[in-house]
């Protein structure tokens, strides 16, 4: 569909919603509650697409035994072990399902996260250089907020969490409160976009 | 070679080993350190001990596997917190992958220790696609969203629902988090329902989410690891988070180590680099 209408739907439900915002007309709350539970329905089939998607594509890897197919292999027999002891036992305390989360992948996911560690000590030590003014007061602000974050800090100079969190709640404040409005009006000139039919990617053109 | 030359082709093993170590060595030789209780933890603890016993409040997991080393013991202080307070917790995620099962694990393992029954004092709704929807959605009808709990049981047959449908019958939210669907708790959630938020954060989250407490927008915040240990700290129950802190403390001071040593080569090589 790439005519006027899904223009159209986009304006539509865009303006409802936005008019929504500011009524209080319990008919237009319900309204406006049907539209959120579509959202989320589309939302799940959404991710039903992703699914079936990743399967299709790791099963031609597999056939066609591209380079490091065994690794599609694992996936998909993960994918279905996950999905049928999702589907016939549920996913409660005590089920496959829960089982293979708690003891396989969420130590897994751990794993690498905590790997972040290793590497940042590494690039801390090669790249965080005082080359610059700027460099150097990123360095010592960082070294500053690192100590006062850990009770060892406190130790070498009673100030230091203060110091520590004085950086964090004011000038590290004042630079968030700047990214955060920019990334806001950033998003609101962007939906304005889509409902006024200017900015058509998500149509599949540009 | 000099030490210039030693300090600049460092083996980065050598940095591994030392980092893996200090990882380790706190785990069996355990080292607490006193914590000095910041604001922003004392406002979160404070509010919730203002609200009065038997209150419903939401706990969001808002948290993937990766991280739960650090939101998990945020998120097991706050929710003794709210059983010793005779709380009723209503508790979801937005985090398909995996945020539903961590809150029934932690919830669980914490109820039982309380001897909390499931539906009267905690309630686990699990997830539901598209966040901006569901927590829109939650505050004209939490029914609307979730008709059934994680496990399939339908929400009105669940006791602790019946007077819950929506934020305003919820005292409090404490979301645990380590991702921006936090911020939309804020926007959306705080501002639009008028719900109150507090949030027990990942480390490098905290930094942003000064600035919804310097605006109002949040009551308190526990900053990683250091917010948990001293949430813990006011509880009165020292755990992961104050163990935790040991082995936090001997990293923060090894990268530091790591920093001047880096800068210290890069200095001897530049001024071996001049002409004399």
């Amino acid at each position: 569909m790439r005519g006027p209408l899904p223009l159209a739907v986009a304006f539509l439900a865009g303006m409802f919603m936005i008019v929504s915002f500011f009524s209080p007309h319990p008919a237009v709350e319900k309204a406006s509650g049907d539209f959120l539970n579509w959202v989320s329905i589309v939302s799940g089939f959404s991710i039903l697409l992703g699914v079936v998607s990743i399967a299709q594509n790791n099963l031609a890897k597999v056939k066609r035994r591209q380079k490091e197919w065994p690794y599609a292999v694992v996936l998909l027999v993960a994918l279905a072990v996950m999905l049928a002891g999702g589907v016939l036992e549920g996913t409660d305390s005590g089920t496959v399902y829960d089982a293979l989360f708690q003891n396989v992948q969420a130590p897994m996911m751990t794993t690498m996260f905590s790997m972040l560690a290793f590497f940042i000590a590494s690039a801390a030590y090669r790249a965080f250089r005082a080359r610059t003014l700027q460099a150097t007061l990123l360095l010592g602000t960082a070294v500053i907020v690192m100590l006062g974050r850990i009770p060892v800090g406190q130790a070498i100079y009673d100030g230091l969490p203060d110091l520590a969190n004085w950086i964090m709640a004011v000038p590290n404040t004042a630079v968030q409160r700047g990214i955060i409005i920019g990334a806001a009006l950033g998003g609101a000139a962007t939906a304005l976009r889509i409902v006024l039919g200017l900015e058509r990617t998500y149509m599949g053109r540009g | 070679m000099s030490l210039a030359k030693r300090l600049e082709s460092l083996d980065r093993r050598w940095i591994f080993l030392l980092i893996g170590l200090s990882v380790v060595l706190p785990m069996f030789l355990p080292i607490t350190f006193p914590e000095r209780i910041t604001s922003q933890t004392q406002a979160l603890y404070d509010t919730m001990e203002s609200l009065p016993e038997g209150s419903v409040i939401m706990v969001p997991f808002e948290v993937w596997p990766s991280t739960l080393p650090e939101t998990e013991p945020i998120a097991r202080a706050a929710v003794r917190h709210a059983f010793r307070r005779q709380m009723k917790i209503v508790s979801l995620s937005n985090v398909g992958g995996g945020g539903p099962s961590i809150a029934d694990r932690v919830l669980r393992e914490e109820g039982n220790a309380a001897g909390k029954v499931y539906g009267i004092d905690y309630v686990n709704l699990g997830y539901r696609a598209n966040y901006l929807a569901v927590l829109s959605g939650m505050g004209t009808s939490i029914r609307s969203i979730y008709q059934t709990d994680y496990s399939g049981t339908p929400v009105d047959s669940l006791p602790l629902m019946r007077n819950v449908d929506s934020y305003k019958d919820v005292a409090f939210i404490f979301a645990i988090a380590d991702n921006a669907t936090l911020d939309y708790w804020v926007s959306i959630v705080g501002e639009r329902f008028g719900a109150k938020i507090g949030a027990g954060v990942t480390a490098v989250m905290a930094p942003k989410m000064f600035a919804y407490i310097d605006a109002g927008q949040m009551v308190g915040l526990l900053g990683g690891m250091k917010g948990g240990a001293e949430y813990e700290k006011l509880l009165g129950l020292p755990d992961q988070s104050t163990r935790g802190m040991g082995a936090q403390s001997l990293i923060h001071l090894l990268i530091i180590a790591f920093i001047v040593l880096g800068n210290v080569g890069f200095f001897l090589s530049r001024r071996n680099a001049r002409p004399a």
